[in-house]
Protein backbone atom coordinates (compact mmCIF):
# COMPACT_ATOMS: atom_id res chain seq x y z
CA UNK A 1 0.00 0.00 0.00
CA UNK A 2 2.71 2.40 1.04
CA UNK A 3 4.83 1.33 -1.92
CA UNK A 4 1.95 1.97 -4.32
CA UNK A 5 1.39 5.44 -2.85
CA UNK A 6 5.07 6.26 -3.29
CA UNK A 7 5.14 5.11 -6.91
CA UNK A 8 1.97 7.08 -7.69
CA UNK A 9 3.42 10.21 -6.05
CA UNK A 10 6.71 9.79 -7.92
CA UNK A 11 4.93 9.39 -11.25
CA UNK A 12 2.64 12.33 -10.48
CA UNK A 13 5.63 14.66 -10.58
CA UNK A 14 5.91 13.74 -14.28
CA UNK A 15 2.76 15.69 -15.20
CA UNK A 16 4.12 18.99 -13.89
CA UNK A 17 4.82 20.42 -17.38
CA UNK A 18 1.12 19.93 -18.22
CA UNK A 19 0.09 21.92 -15.16
CA UNK A 20 2.28 24.91 -15.82
CA UNK A 21 3.90 26.40 -18.88
CA UNK A 22 6.03 28.69 -16.75
CA UNK A 23 9.69 28.07 -17.52
CA UNK A 24 10.50 29.75 -14.24
CA UNK A 25 8.64 27.10 -12.24
CA UNK A 26 9.91 24.26 -14.42
CA UNK A 27 13.45 25.58 -14.03
CA UNK A 28 13.11 25.46 -10.26
CA UNK A 29 11.70 21.95 -10.59
CA UNK A 30 14.75 20.86 -12.62
CA UNK A 31 17.02 22.27 -9.92
CA UNK A 32 14.95 20.57 -7.22
CA UNK A 33 15.19 17.16 -8.92
CA UNK A 34 18.92 17.45 -9.61
CA UNK A 35 19.84 18.92 -6.21
CA UNK A 36 17.79 16.26 -4.45
CA UNK A 37 19.67 13.52 -6.25
CA UNK A 38 23.03 15.11 -5.42
CA UNK A 39 21.93 15.51 -1.79
CA UNK A 40 20.77 11.87 -1.66
CA UNK A 41 24.16 10.82 -3.04
CA UNK A 42 25.90 12.87 -0.34
CA UNK A 43 23.54 11.27 2.17
CA UNK A 44 24.82 7.84 1.13
CA UNK A 45 28.42 8.65 1.99
CA UNK A 46 27.84 11.13 4.82
CA UNK A 47 24.45 10.24 6.27
CA UNK A 48 24.71 6.48 6.06
CA UNK A 49 28.44 5.83 6.19
CA UNK A 50 29.42 8.80 8.35
CA UNK A 51 32.12 10.07 6.00
CA UNK A 52 31.79 13.79 5.36
CA UNK A 53 32.80 14.24 1.74
CA UNK A 54 33.37 17.69 0.29
CA UNK A 55 34.51 15.95 -2.89
CA UNK A 56 30.88 15.97 -4.03
CA UNK A 57 31.46 19.47 -5.35
CA UNK A 58 34.40 18.18 -7.37
CA UNK A 59 32.37 15.24 -8.71
CA UNK A 60 29.56 17.62 -9.62
CA UNK A 61 31.99 19.83 -11.54
CA UNK A 62 33.84 16.95 -13.18
CA UNK A 63 30.48 15.50 -14.22
CA UNK A 64 29.48 18.80 -15.80
CA UNK A 65 32.81 19.29 -17.56
CA UNK A 66 33.14 15.65 -18.66
CA UNK A 67 29.73 15.75 -20.29
CA UNK A 68 30.30 19.15 -21.89
CA UNK A 69 33.77 18.26 -23.19
CA UNK A 70 32.60 14.91 -24.55
CA UNK A 71 30.05 16.75 -26.65
CA UNK A 72 31.90 19.95 -27.56
CA UNK A 73 35.54 18.89 -27.78
CA UNK A 74 35.39 15.19 -28.56
CA UNK A 75 32.22 15.18 -30.66
CA UNK A 76 30.42 12.49 -28.66
CA UNK A 77 26.77 12.45 -27.70
CA UNK A 78 25.33 13.88 -24.50
CA UNK A 79 24.54 10.35 -23.31
CA UNK A 80 28.09 9.20 -23.86
CA UNK A 81 29.13 12.29 -21.90
CA UNK A 82 26.94 11.26 -18.98
CA UNK A 83 28.44 7.78 -19.09
CA UNK A 84 31.91 9.29 -18.90
CA UNK A 85 30.79 11.57 -16.09
CA UNK A 86 29.71 8.52 -14.08
CA UNK A 87 32.69 6.29 -14.86
CA UNK A 88 35.35 8.96 -14.45
CA UNK A 89 33.94 10.01 -11.09
CA UNK A 90 33.64 6.45 -9.82
CA UNK A 91 37.26 5.81 -10.78
CA UNK A 92 38.45 9.05 -9.15
CA UNK A 93 36.50 8.20 -6.00
CA UNK A 94 38.31 4.87 -5.76
CA UNK A 95 41.70 6.48 -6.37
CA UNK A 96 41.14 9.27 -3.82
CA UNK A 97 39.19 7.08 -1.40
CA UNK A 98 41.47 4.08 -1.05
CA UNK A 99 44.54 5.75 0.49
CA UNK A 100 42.48 8.34 2.38
CA UNK A 101 40.06 5.94 4.01
CA UNK A 102 42.97 3.92 5.33
CA UNK A 103 44.01 6.93 7.38
CA UNK A 104 40.73 7.91 8.98
CA UNK A 105 37.59 9.98 8.98
CA UNK A 106 39.22 13.34 9.65
CA UNK A 107 41.79 12.83 6.93
CA UNK A 108 38.93 11.97 4.61
CA UNK A 109 37.19 15.30 5.25
CA UNK A 110 40.37 17.26 4.59
CA UNK A 111 41.44 15.33 1.51
CA UNK A 112 37.99 15.52 -0.08
CA UNK A 113 37.90 19.27 0.55
CA UNK A 114 41.31 19.60 -1.07
CA UNK A 115 40.11 17.49 -3.98
CA UNK A 116 37.17 19.84 -4.56
CA UNK A 117 39.46 22.88 -4.48
CA UNK A 118 41.86 21.15 -6.86
CA UNK A 119 39.07 20.49 -9.35
CA UNK A 120 38.18 24.19 -9.20
CA UNK A 121 41.79 25.08 -9.96
CA UNK A 122 41.89 22.73 -12.92
CA UNK A 123 38.63 24.15 -14.27
CA UNK A 124 40.01 27.66 -14.06
CA UNK A 125 43.66 27.19 -14.99
CA UNK A 126 43.89 24.28 -17.43
CA UNK A 127 42.77 26.58 -20.17
CA UNK A 128 43.63 24.18 -23.04
CA UNK A 129 41.17 21.63 -21.76
CA UNK A 130 38.46 23.57 -19.97
CA UNK A 131 38.81 26.94 -21.74
CA UNK A 132 39.47 28.54 -18.37
CA UNK A 133 37.35 31.27 -16.79
CA UNK A 134 35.49 31.93 -20.05
CA UNK A 135 33.95 28.48 -19.85
CA UNK A 136 32.06 26.71 -22.59
CA UNK A 137 28.89 28.57 -23.60
CA UNK A 138 26.16 27.36 -25.92
CA UNK A 139 26.02 23.70 -24.95
CA UNK A 140 23.80 22.08 -27.60
CA UNK A 141 20.47 20.50 -26.77
CA UNK A 142 20.85 16.73 -26.38
CA UNK A 143 18.71 14.55 -28.60
CA UNK A 144 16.84 11.45 -27.60
CA UNK A 145 15.47 9.13 -30.32
CA UNK A 146 15.60 12.01 -32.77
CA UNK A 147 13.82 14.45 -30.47
CA UNK A 148 15.84 17.49 -29.47
CA UNK A 149 15.53 18.18 -25.75
CA UNK A 150 15.53 21.94 -26.05
CA UNK A 151 12.65 23.19 -23.95
CA UNK A 152 12.71 23.47 -20.19
CA UNK A 153 9.86 20.94 -20.06
CA UNK A 154 12.05 18.42 -21.88
CA UNK A 155 14.80 19.00 -19.40
CA UNK A 156 12.37 18.66 -16.58
CA UNK A 157 11.38 15.21 -17.82
CA UNK A 158 15.02 14.25 -18.19
CA UNK A 159 15.84 15.43 -14.67
CA UNK A 160 12.69 13.78 -13.29
CA UNK A 161 13.46 10.45 -14.98
CA UNK A 162 17.04 10.54 -13.72
CA UNK A 163 15.87 11.43 -10.23
CA UNK A 164 13.47 8.46 -10.19
CA UNK A 165 16.20 6.14 -11.38
CA UNK A 166 18.90 7.40 -9.04
CA UNK A 167 16.66 7.74 -5.99
CA UNK A 168 15.12 4.32 -6.66
CA UNK A 169 18.59 2.81 -6.75
CA UNK A 170 19.69 4.63 -3.60
CA UNK A 171 16.52 3.54 -1.84
CA UNK A 172 17.07 -0.12 -2.78
CA UNK A 173 20.68 0.18 -1.66
CA UNK A 174 19.84 1.96 1.59
CA UNK A 175 17.20 -0.54 2.65
CA UNK A 176 19.31 -3.58 1.74
CA UNK A 177 21.75 -5.19 4.12
CA UNK A 178 24.46 -3.15 2.39
CA UNK A 179 22.72 0.03 3.54
CA UNK A 180 22.39 -1.29 7.06
CA UNK A 181 26.04 -2.28 7.06
CA UNK A 182 27.00 1.27 6.04
CA UNK A 183 25.02 2.58 9.02
CA UNK A 184 26.69 -0.02 11.21
CA UNK A 185 30.11 1.16 10.01
CA UNK A 186 29.20 4.72 10.94
CA UNK A 187 28.01 3.70 14.38
CA UNK A 188 30.67 1.24 15.44
CA UNK A 189 33.45 0.29 13.11
CA UNK A 190 35.37 -2.04 15.47
CA UNK A 191 32.17 -4.03 16.04
CA UNK A 192 31.66 -4.33 12.29
CA UNK A 193 35.15 -5.78 11.98
CA UNK A 194 34.52 -8.13 14.88
CA UNK A 195 31.51 -9.43 12.97
CA UNK A 196 33.53 -10.52 9.98
CA UNK A 197 32.91 -7.50 7.78
CA UNK A 198 35.80 -5.64 6.15
CA UNK A 199 34.66 -1.99 6.17
CA UNK A 200 36.88 -0.78 3.30
CA UNK A 201 34.99 -2.32 0.33
CA UNK A 202 31.73 -0.95 1.73
CA UNK A 203 33.12 2.55 2.21
CA UNK A 204 34.75 2.60 -1.22
CA UNK A 205 31.61 1.34 -2.92
CA UNK A 206 29.46 3.95 -1.19
CA UNK A 207 31.93 6.68 -2.16
CA UNK A 208 32.16 5.56 -5.79
CA UNK A 209 28.38 5.25 -6.20
CA UNK A 210 27.90 8.62 -4.58
CA UNK A 211 30.51 10.13 -6.93
CA UNK A 212 29.00 8.62 -10.09
CA UNK A 213 25.45 9.70 -9.24
CA UNK A 214 26.60 13.24 -8.40
CA UNK A 215 28.64 13.44 -11.59
CA UNK A 216 25.74 12.46 -13.84
CA UNK A 217 23.53 14.96 -12.01
CA UNK A 218 26.17 17.62 -12.73
CA UNK A 219 26.24 16.64 -16.40
CA UNK A 220 22.48 17.03 -16.79
CA UNK A 221 22.48 20.31 -14.88
CA UNK A 222 25.25 21.81 -17.02
CA UNK A 223 23.22 21.15 -20.18
CA UNK A 224 20.16 22.59 -18.50
CA UNK A 225 22.15 25.79 -17.89
CA UNK A 226 23.56 25.47 -21.44
CA UNK A 227 26.89 26.80 -20.21
CA UNK A 228 29.68 25.56 -18.00
CA UNK A 229 32.43 27.64 -16.46
CA UNK A 230 34.38 27.56 -13.18
CA UNK A 231 31.36 29.03 -11.40
CA UNK A 232 29.80 25.60 -11.79
CA UNK A 233 32.18 24.67 -8.95
CA UNK A 234 30.98 27.45 -6.69
CA UNK A 235 30.81 26.36 -3.07
CA UNK A 236 27.15 27.32 -3.17
CA UNK A 237 26.34 23.88 -4.63
CA UNK A 238 28.19 21.95 -1.92
CA UNK A 239 26.52 24.07 0.71
CA UNK A 240 23.11 23.41 -0.82
CA UNK A 241 23.59 19.64 -0.86
CA UNK A 242 24.93 19.64 2.68
CA UNK A 243 22.07 21.78 4.02
CA UNK A 244 19.57 19.42 2.42
CA UNK A 245 21.18 16.42 4.09
CA UNK A 246 21.49 18.07 7.50
CA UNK A 247 18.01 19.59 7.55
CA UNK A 248 16.44 16.43 6.18
CA UNK A 249 18.29 14.28 8.68
CA UNK A 250 21.60 12.62 7.82
CA UNK A 251 21.02 8.93 7.23
CA UNK A 252 17.34 9.21 6.38
CA UNK A 253 16.40 8.61 2.75
CA UNK A 254 12.96 10.23 2.92
CA UNK A 255 14.11 13.06 5.14
CA UNK A 256 16.69 14.12 2.57
CA UNK A 257 14.30 13.73 -0.39
CA UNK A 258 11.66 15.88 1.30
CA UNK A 259 14.26 18.46 2.39
CA UNK A 260 15.72 18.49 -1.13
CA UNK A 261 12.39 19.41 -2.68
CA UNK A 262 11.32 21.78 0.11
CA UNK A 263 14.62 23.66 0.31
CA UNK A 264 14.77 24.07 -3.47
CA UNK A 265 11.37 25.75 -3.36
CA UNK A 266 11.83 27.75 -0.16
CA UNK A 267 14.11 30.57 -1.44
CA UNK A 268 11.72 31.02 -4.38
CA UNK A 269 8.63 31.11 -2.19
CA UNK A 270 10.33 33.86 -0.21
CA UNK A 271 10.68 36.06 -3.28
CA UNK A 272 7.70 38.15 -2.11
CA UNK A 273 10.28 40.00 -0.06
CA UNK A 274 13.29 40.36 -2.31
CA UNK A 275 15.23 42.47 0.21
CA UNK A 276 14.94 40.06 3.09
CA UNK A 277 14.58 36.79 1.22
CA UNK A 278 17.98 35.29 2.05
CA UNK A 279 17.82 36.61 5.61
CA UNK A 280 14.49 34.86 6.15
CA UNK A 281 15.92 31.73 4.53
CA UNK A 282 18.85 31.86 6.94
CA UNK A 283 16.58 32.35 9.93
CA UNK A 284 14.40 29.42 8.87
CA UNK A 285 17.48 27.16 8.61
CA UNK A 286 18.70 28.39 11.99
CA UNK A 287 15.39 27.74 13.71
CA UNK A 288 15.13 24.26 12.19
CA UNK A 289 18.62 23.43 13.44
CA UNK A 290 17.79 24.72 16.93
CA UNK A 291 14.52 22.79 17.17
CA UNK A 292 15.66 19.69 15.32
CA UNK A 293 19.42 19.20 15.68
CA UNK A 294 19.13 15.75 14.08
CA UNK A 295 17.26 17.16 11.12
CA UNK A 296 13.65 16.52 10.30
CA UNK A 297 14.04 12.73 10.25
CA UNK A 298 16.10 12.81 13.44
CA UNK A 299 13.33 14.70 15.17
CA UNK A 300 10.72 12.12 14.13
CA UNK A 301 13.03 9.31 15.21
CA UNK A 302 13.56 10.90 18.62
CA UNK A 303 9.85 11.12 19.20
CA UNK A 304 9.44 7.48 18.22
CA UNK A 305 12.20 6.37 20.59
CA UNK A 306 10.69 8.45 23.39
CA UNK A 307 7.31 6.80 22.83
CA UNK A 308 8.94 3.37 22.82
CA UNK A 309 10.77 4.15 26.07
CA UNK A 310 7.53 5.29 27.67
CA UNK A 311 5.72 2.15 26.46
CA UNK A 312 8.38 -0.15 27.87
CA UNK A 313 8.39 1.50 31.26
CA UNK B 1 38.01 -32.90 24.85
CA UNK B 2 40.23 -31.60 22.08
CA UNK B 3 41.96 -28.24 21.90
CA UNK B 4 39.84 -25.76 19.93
CA UNK B 5 42.01 -22.70 20.37
CA UNK B 6 45.71 -22.94 20.87
CA UNK B 7 47.95 -20.00 21.74
CA UNK B 8 51.67 -20.59 21.51
CA UNK B 9 54.31 -18.20 22.82
CA UNK B 10 52.35 -15.03 22.09
CA UNK B 11 54.36 -11.81 22.43
CA UNK B 12 53.46 -8.18 22.09
CA UNK B 13 55.32 -5.12 23.31
CA UNK B 14 54.59 -1.42 23.21
CA UNK B 15 57.63 0.86 23.12
CA UNK B 16 59.73 -1.66 25.00
CA UNK B 17 57.07 -2.66 27.53
CA UNK B 18 56.32 -6.35 27.23
CA UNK B 19 52.54 -6.34 27.53
CA UNK B 20 52.35 -9.98 26.56
CA UNK B 21 55.57 -11.86 27.13
CA UNK B 22 55.37 -15.41 25.82
CA UNK B 23 51.90 -16.59 26.77
CA UNK B 24 50.77 -20.10 25.81
CA UNK B 25 47.51 -21.84 26.63
CA UNK B 26 44.75 -23.87 25.04
CA UNK B 27 40.99 -23.67 25.18
CA UNK B 28 39.28 -27.03 24.97
CA UNK B 29 36.28 -27.68 22.79
CA UNK B 30 33.09 -27.23 24.80
CA UNK B 31 34.77 -25.61 27.79
CA UNK B 32 34.38 -22.31 29.57
CA UNK B 33 37.89 -21.06 30.09
CA UNK B 34 38.66 -18.04 32.22
CA UNK B 35 41.52 -15.62 31.72
CA UNK B 36 42.18 -13.53 34.82
CA UNK B 37 44.89 -11.32 36.18
CA UNK B 38 45.41 -7.95 37.84
CA UNK B 39 45.16 -4.71 35.87
CA UNK B 40 47.96 -4.41 33.35
CA UNK B 41 48.66 -8.13 33.35
CA UNK B 42 48.12 -8.33 29.60
CA UNK B 43 44.67 -9.95 29.42
CA UNK B 44 43.14 -7.39 27.09
CA UNK B 45 46.20 -7.28 24.86
CA UNK B 46 46.19 -11.07 24.70
CA UNK B 47 42.62 -11.29 23.45
CA UNK B 48 43.07 -8.29 21.16
CA UNK B 49 45.94 -10.18 19.55
CA UNK B 50 43.91 -13.39 19.34
CA UNK B 51 40.97 -11.59 17.72
CA UNK B 52 43.20 -9.68 15.31
CA UNK B 53 42.56 -6.23 16.77
CA UNK B 54 46.26 -5.90 17.46
CA UNK B 55 49.10 -7.54 15.57
CA UNK B 56 51.17 -9.80 17.80
CA UNK B 57 54.93 -9.43 17.48
CA UNK B 58 55.30 -13.19 17.42
CA UNK B 59 53.57 -16.39 18.41
CA UNK B 60 51.04 -18.69 16.85
CA UNK B 61 47.28 -18.82 17.18
CA UNK B 62 45.53 -21.94 15.93
CA UNK B 63 41.75 -22.11 15.75
CA UNK B 64 40.16 -25.50 15.06
CA UNK B 65 43.30 -26.68 13.29
CA UNK B 66 43.73 -23.53 11.20
CA UNK B 67 46.59 -21.14 11.81
CA UNK B 68 44.99 -17.70 12.12
CA UNK B 69 48.07 -15.79 13.32
CA UNK B 70 48.53 -12.47 11.58
CA UNK B 71 45.06 -12.41 10.04
CA UNK B 72 42.95 -9.29 10.33
CA UNK B 73 39.97 -9.01 12.64
CA UNK B 74 37.26 -9.66 10.07
CA UNK B 75 39.07 -12.71 8.70
CA UNK B 76 39.38 -14.18 12.18
CA UNK B 77 35.67 -13.60 12.77
CA UNK B 78 34.92 -15.43 9.54
CA UNK B 79 37.19 -18.27 10.64
CA UNK B 80 34.81 -18.74 13.59
CA UNK B 81 36.11 -16.67 16.47
CA UNK B 82 33.70 -13.97 17.63
CA UNK B 83 34.46 -11.49 20.38
CA UNK B 84 32.69 -8.95 22.54
CA UNK B 85 34.19 -5.77 23.94
CA UNK B 86 35.01 -4.61 27.44
CA UNK B 87 33.17 -1.33 26.93
CA UNK B 88 30.03 -2.70 25.39
CA UNK B 89 29.63 -2.20 21.65
CA UNK B 90 26.24 -2.43 19.96
CA UNK B 91 24.68 -0.44 17.11
CA UNK B 92 22.81 2.07 19.26
CA UNK B 93 20.56 3.44 16.53
CA UNK B 94 19.61 0.12 15.00
CA UNK B 95 16.86 -2.22 16.14
CA UNK B 96 17.93 -5.30 18.08
CA UNK B 97 16.78 -7.31 15.08
CA UNK B 98 19.28 -5.49 12.83
CA UNK B 99 22.00 -5.64 15.45
CA UNK B 100 21.74 -9.40 15.25
CA UNK B 101 21.18 -9.95 11.54
CA UNK B 102 24.16 -7.77 10.59
CA UNK B 103 26.33 -10.01 12.74
CA UNK B 104 25.40 -13.04 10.63
CA UNK B 105 25.36 -11.64 7.13
CA UNK B 106 28.96 -12.40 6.22
CA UNK B 107 28.27 -16.05 6.76
CA UNK B 108 25.53 -16.78 4.24
CA UNK B 109 25.73 -17.14 0.47
CA UNK B 110 23.75 -14.03 -0.57
CA UNK B 111 25.88 -11.71 -2.72
CA UNK B 112 25.61 -7.95 -3.11
CA UNK B 113 23.53 -8.26 -6.26
CA UNK B 114 21.23 -10.72 -4.47
CA UNK B 115 20.69 -8.06 -1.84
CA UNK B 116 20.12 -5.23 -4.27
CA UNK B 117 17.56 -7.16 -6.33
CA UNK B 118 16.04 -8.99 -3.36
CA UNK B 119 16.48 -12.38 -5.00
CA UNK B 120 15.10 -15.58 -3.52
CA UNK B 121 18.54 -16.45 -2.19
CA UNK B 122 18.65 -13.14 -0.35
CA UNK B 123 15.17 -13.61 1.10
CA UNK B 124 16.01 -17.12 2.23
CA UNK B 125 19.23 -15.95 3.90
CA UNK B 126 17.41 -13.03 5.53
CA UNK B 127 14.65 -15.31 6.83
CA UNK B 128 17.19 -17.73 8.28
CA UNK B 129 19.05 -14.89 9.99
CA UNK B 130 15.81 -13.53 11.38
CA UNK B 131 14.83 -16.93 12.80
CA UNK B 132 18.23 -17.31 14.43
CA UNK B 133 17.98 -13.76 15.80
CA UNK B 134 14.62 -14.49 17.41
CA UNK B 135 15.91 -17.69 18.95
CA UNK B 136 18.93 -15.93 20.49
CA UNK B 137 17.01 -12.90 21.67
CA UNK B 138 14.63 -15.25 23.50
CA UNK B 139 17.58 -17.00 25.06
CA UNK B 140 19.12 -13.84 26.48
CA UNK B 141 15.69 -12.65 27.60
CA UNK B 142 15.36 -9.50 25.50
CA UNK B 143 12.54 -10.72 23.24
CA UNK B 144 10.23 -7.84 24.01
CA UNK B 145 12.77 -5.31 22.75
CA UNK B 146 13.30 -7.10 19.43
CA UNK B 147 12.07 -4.19 17.30
CA UNK B 148 13.29 -1.44 19.61
CA UNK B 149 16.53 0.44 19.08
CA UNK B 150 19.47 -0.89 21.05
CA UNK B 151 20.03 2.57 22.54
CA UNK B 152 17.10 2.15 24.92
CA UNK B 153 18.65 -0.87 26.65
CA UNK B 154 20.45 -0.71 29.97
CA UNK B 155 24.18 -1.37 30.08
CA UNK B 156 23.72 -4.95 31.24
CA UNK B 157 21.11 -5.62 28.59
CA UNK B 158 23.47 -4.30 25.94
CA UNK B 159 26.07 -6.81 27.13
CA UNK B 160 23.52 -9.57 26.64
CA UNK B 161 22.70 -8.22 23.18
CA UNK B 162 26.41 -8.17 22.32
CA UNK B 163 26.64 -11.78 23.48
CA UNK B 164 23.67 -12.77 21.31
CA UNK B 165 25.21 -10.97 18.32
CA UNK B 166 28.47 -12.83 18.81
CA UNK B 167 26.57 -16.13 18.71
CA UNK B 168 24.63 -15.31 15.55
CA UNK B 169 26.98 -16.94 13.01
CA UNK B 170 27.38 -20.13 15.14
CA UNK B 171 31.08 -19.51 15.78
CA UNK B 172 33.53 -22.12 17.04
CA UNK B 173 34.34 -19.97 20.04
CA UNK B 174 33.17 -16.75 21.64
CA UNK B 175 35.69 -14.57 23.46
CA UNK B 176 34.01 -12.40 26.08
CA UNK B 177 35.91 -9.35 27.29
CA UNK B 178 34.63 -8.60 30.80
CA UNK B 179 31.02 -9.68 30.22
CA UNK B 180 29.82 -8.54 33.65
CA UNK B 181 31.98 -5.45 34.27
CA UNK B 182 29.62 -2.58 35.00
CA UNK B 183 26.62 -4.88 35.09
CA UNK B 184 24.15 -4.58 37.94
CA UNK B 185 25.10 -7.33 40.49
CA UNK B 186 21.60 -8.79 40.47
CA UNK B 187 21.93 -9.22 36.72
CA UNK B 188 25.22 -11.09 36.90
CA UNK B 189 23.38 -14.27 37.82
CA UNK B 190 21.33 -13.94 34.65
CA UNK B 191 24.46 -13.72 32.55
CA UNK B 192 25.85 -16.77 34.33
CA UNK B 193 22.69 -18.74 33.63
CA UNK B 194 22.68 -17.77 29.96
CA UNK B 195 26.33 -18.74 29.52
CA UNK B 196 25.84 -22.04 31.33
CA UNK B 197 22.83 -22.86 29.17
CA UNK B 198 24.76 -22.04 26.00
CA UNK B 199 27.72 -24.08 27.15
CA UNK B 200 25.44 -27.04 27.83
CA UNK B 201 24.39 -26.66 24.19
CA UNK B 202 28.01 -27.05 23.12
CA UNK B 203 29.29 -23.46 22.89
CA UNK B 204 32.90 -22.80 23.84
CA UNK B 205 33.81 -19.62 25.71
CA UNK B 206 36.99 -17.83 26.63
CA UNK B 207 36.18 -15.23 29.27
CA UNK B 208 38.31 -12.36 30.52
CA UNK B 209 36.89 -11.04 33.75
CA UNK B 210 37.78 -9.26 36.98
CA UNK B 211 34.86 -10.68 38.92
CA UNK B 212 36.45 -13.68 40.65
CA UNK B 213 33.18 -15.07 41.92
CA UNK B 214 31.76 -15.06 38.40
CA UNK B 215 34.82 -16.87 37.03
CA UNK B 216 34.80 -19.35 39.91
CA UNK B 217 31.16 -20.21 39.39
CA UNK B 218 31.42 -20.64 35.68
CA UNK B 219 34.83 -21.73 34.45
CA UNK B 220 36.11 -25.26 34.04
CA UNK B 221 39.62 -24.04 33.60
CA UNK B 222 41.29 -20.79 34.63
CA UNK B 223 44.47 -19.17 33.35
CA UNK B 224 46.12 -16.49 35.45
CA UNK B 225 48.28 -13.82 33.85
CA UNK B 226 50.63 -11.48 35.65
CA UNK B 227 52.93 -8.93 34.03
CA UNK B 228 52.43 -10.43 30.61
CA UNK B 229 53.26 -13.98 31.65
CA UNK B 230 51.20 -16.98 32.57
CA UNK B 231 51.41 -17.30 36.33
CA UNK B 232 49.31 -20.40 36.85
CA UNK B 233 46.49 -22.43 35.40
CA UNK B 234 44.12 -25.09 36.59
CA UNK B 235 40.64 -25.52 37.97
CA UNK B 236 39.06 -22.57 39.72
CA UNK B 237 39.51 -24.35 43.07
CA UNK B 238 43.20 -25.00 42.46
CA UNK B 239 43.77 -21.38 41.45
CA UNK B 240 42.19 -20.13 44.64
CA UNK B 241 44.68 -21.87 46.82
CA UNK B 242 47.75 -21.16 44.69
CA UNK B 243 49.84 -18.80 46.83
CA UNK B 244 51.48 -17.16 43.80
CA UNK B 245 48.09 -16.24 42.43
CA UNK B 246 46.84 -14.88 45.71
CA UNK B 247 50.00 -12.87 46.10
CA UNK B 248 49.94 -11.38 42.61
CA UNK B 249 46.30 -11.09 41.89
CA UNK B 250 44.51 -10.63 45.14
CA UNK B 251 47.42 -9.25 47.10
CA UNK B 252 46.49 -11.34 50.16
CA UNK B 253 47.41 -14.46 52.00
CA UNK B 254 45.46 -17.73 51.59
CA UNK B 255 43.77 -17.17 54.95
CA UNK B 256 42.48 -13.75 53.94
CA UNK B 257 41.28 -15.14 50.62
CA UNK B 258 39.48 -17.95 52.40
CA UNK B 259 37.64 -15.45 54.55
CA UNK B 260 36.84 -13.37 51.49
CA UNK B 261 35.40 -16.32 49.63
CA UNK B 262 33.33 -17.41 52.60
CA UNK B 263 31.96 -13.93 52.76
CA UNK B 264 31.04 -13.97 49.11
CA UNK B 265 29.35 -17.36 49.21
Amino acid sequence: MKAVAIVVAALAFGVLPYLTSSNYILGIAVSAAIYTVAAAALNLIYGYTGLLSFAQLGFWGIGGYATALTVVTFGGTFWLGLLWAGLLNAALALIVGYPTLRVGRHAFVIVTLTFALLVTLVARDWVDLTRGPLGIPGLPAPSLFGVELKTTAHFYWLAWAYALLALGFLYALGTSRIGRTLVAIKQNEPLVRAQGIAPMPYKLTAFAISAAITGIAGGIFAFHLKVIDPLFLDFYYMQTFLIMVIIGGAGSFWGVVVAGIALSALPEVLRFSSDFRMIIYGVVLLVIMLVMPGGFAGWIRQRRVARMRAALR
Amino acid sequence: MTALLEIRDLRKSFAGVHAVDGVSFTVKQGSITGLIGPNGSGKSTTIDCIAGFQKADSGRIVLAGTDISGRSAHQIARAGLMRTFQTVRVYENLALRDNLTIAAQQFDDATWSDELFRTRRYRRAAAAAEARARELIELVGLARYFDAEAGILSYGQKKLLALAAALMPRPHIVVLDEPVAGVNPTRIRDVEDVLRKLNAGGETFLIVEHNVEFITNLCHHVIVLDQGRKLAEGTAAAIHTDPRVLEAYLGMTPEMAEAELRGAA
